[in-house]
């Protein structure tokens, strides 16, 4: 994205809208720091701007594509056909039984609510998680899957490493007796990284899938969830565990 | 995607999200016509909110582009404001059994008593631990009550500053406010009533709902 500098009048209309702030005024006229910029388009899309000096650029390689498709949720992942951020996550686990019984889904948005994330901050928690031995979601479930190059070590893309996004989701699957461990290396990885993140953990409903869950967390010193997000199960066919 | 998921702030237990989804490859047939229906059904129960990310959300796009607009690739989302919404809408899904997935966020006592009501036993759910790390960078808890109601980040913590000021000093209704935020979020899950009450800034004794 850019900034036709000609016909900016510096009334600085677009500057409250970006959401991760990238649009300064630099010498009375509306600039956008690249780096910094998500291309989400929120600018554009919504014709912020009296005078309509947003102009996308050309996203000429994988780094620039990947970022705007990533941040703008009116683009669909080509990779997996789901639009947003790519993942379809246990909104279906009714019928794609993704998560099953003995295992929960480890589920981060990863520069989510409202920083942004650079994919190196990323990288360091694949590469905690993996070390922990979670198994990562296939290229086809998630976007960012199709970018690590070693599930083993949770490696991502070198030249993707300075791409920002606006956010991003790890998947994992996790078996049940390394759920404690899952848990320490996020609460420790989360002190070294320059963003925030919100963790989501993705259970099938049993009784004891949710007992194990709770004192997990407790032992761990993190609250028991107030918020959940429930697949009630009317998708068909339903998936049989 | 889990944009419904991690929300802030109070009143959590007046905002609950709906969606219906397909998986690809699996139940994705003749899914316009499937979500034709759902439409009735939300506009029956009265979703205060919805819409399709890849048009907009009903506040400031008429129904029928958005009924024109409906793909293979199409899922719908939106918020309500009551439990007895939810209810009735899981009711109403159940008795069309269109074979896709239905999803409710929100507070957890208010969402599993409403499956109860409405005879169904979760199938999978996702917890919101919370949020980790720099949690200095965010905005206050008004702040972040209302802009994490849009999942994919379109409404910036700016804007809501913003527009809370000129609410609080009545050069803008609050109603105009909350109109305004919620057609940034596309897909139709922003709660335009939370909203409200958040720029306003009336609360609940105790803060917390």
């Amino acid at each position: 994205m850019r900034v036709k500098t000609e016909c900016c009048v510096g009334c600085g209309i677009c500057l409250d809208y970006c959401p991760v702030g990238a649009i300064k005024l630099v010498n009375g006229k509306a600039h956008i720091v690249k780096e910094e910029c998500t291309e989400c388009w929120v600018c554009y899309r919504n014709k912020v701007c009296p005078n309509s000096c947003f102009e996308p650029t050309p996203l000429l390689d994988f780094a620039a594509v990947f970022k705007h498709v990533l941040s703008d949720p009116t683009e669909t992942y080509q990779g997996t056909g789901v639009p947003g951020r790519g993942t379809e996550e246990a909104k279906t686990n009714d019928v794609t039984g993704r998560y099953r019984p003995g295992f929960y889904g480890i589920c981060i948005d990863v520069g989510r609510p409202g920083i942004g994330v650079y994919l190196r901050d990323v990288q360091k928690i694949t590469r905690a998680l993996a070390k922990v031995g979670v198994a990562f979601a296939s290229p086809e479930e998630n976007p960012l899957s199709a970018v690590m190059t070693d599930f083993k070590t949770g490696e991502i893309r070198e030249d993707l490493l300075d791409t920002r996004v606006l956010s991003i989701i790890v998947e994992a699957i996790c078996p049940k007796e390394k759920l404690p461990a899952a848990l320490a290396a996020l609460k420790e990885v989360a002190k070294e990284i320059d963003t925030v993140f919100s963790l989501g953990i993705v259970s099938v409903w049993d009784e004891e899938q949710n007992r194990y869950l709770f004192q997990t967390l407790e032992k761990a010193g993190l609250p028991r969830p107030r918020r959940g997000k429930v697949n009630v199960g009317l998708g068909r066919p339903l998936v049989k565990f | 995607m889990t944009h419904s998921l991690h929300r802030f702030g109070p009143y959590q237990d007046e905002d609950f999200v709906w969606q219906v989804y397909h998986a690809k490859g699996i139940n994705d047939q003749k899914v316009p016509d499937k979500l034709q229906k759902v439409i009735e059904v939300v506009k029956e129960v009265g979703s205060e909110n919805w819409g399709d990310v890849k048009t907009g959300p009903i506040v400031c796009t008429s129904e029928e582009t958005i009924r024109g607009r409906l793909t293979v690739q199409s899922r719908l989302r939106g918020v309500f404001t009551r439990r007895a919404q939810v209810v009735q809408f899981l009711m109403r899904m159940k008795e069309l059994d269109l074979g896709l997935s239905v999803i409710i966020a929100g507070d957890l006592s208010e969402v599993l008593q409403a499956c109860r009501k409405a005879g169904l036993t979760p199938h999978t759910v996702n917890y919101s631990i919370g949020v980790f790390g720099r949690a200095d960078l965010l905005p206050d808890e008004e702040v972040l009550g209302v802009t994490s109601m849009c999942g994919h980040h379109m409404i910036a913590a700016a804007l809501v500053e913003r527009l809370r000021e000129r609410v609080r000093k009545g050069n803008l209704s609050p109603q105009e406010a909350a109109k305004r935020l919620a057609c940034l979020c596309l897909c139709g899950i922003f709660n335009p009533v939370r909203a409200e009450i958040l720029l306003r800034g009336e609360f609940k004794k105790g803060g917390e709902s």
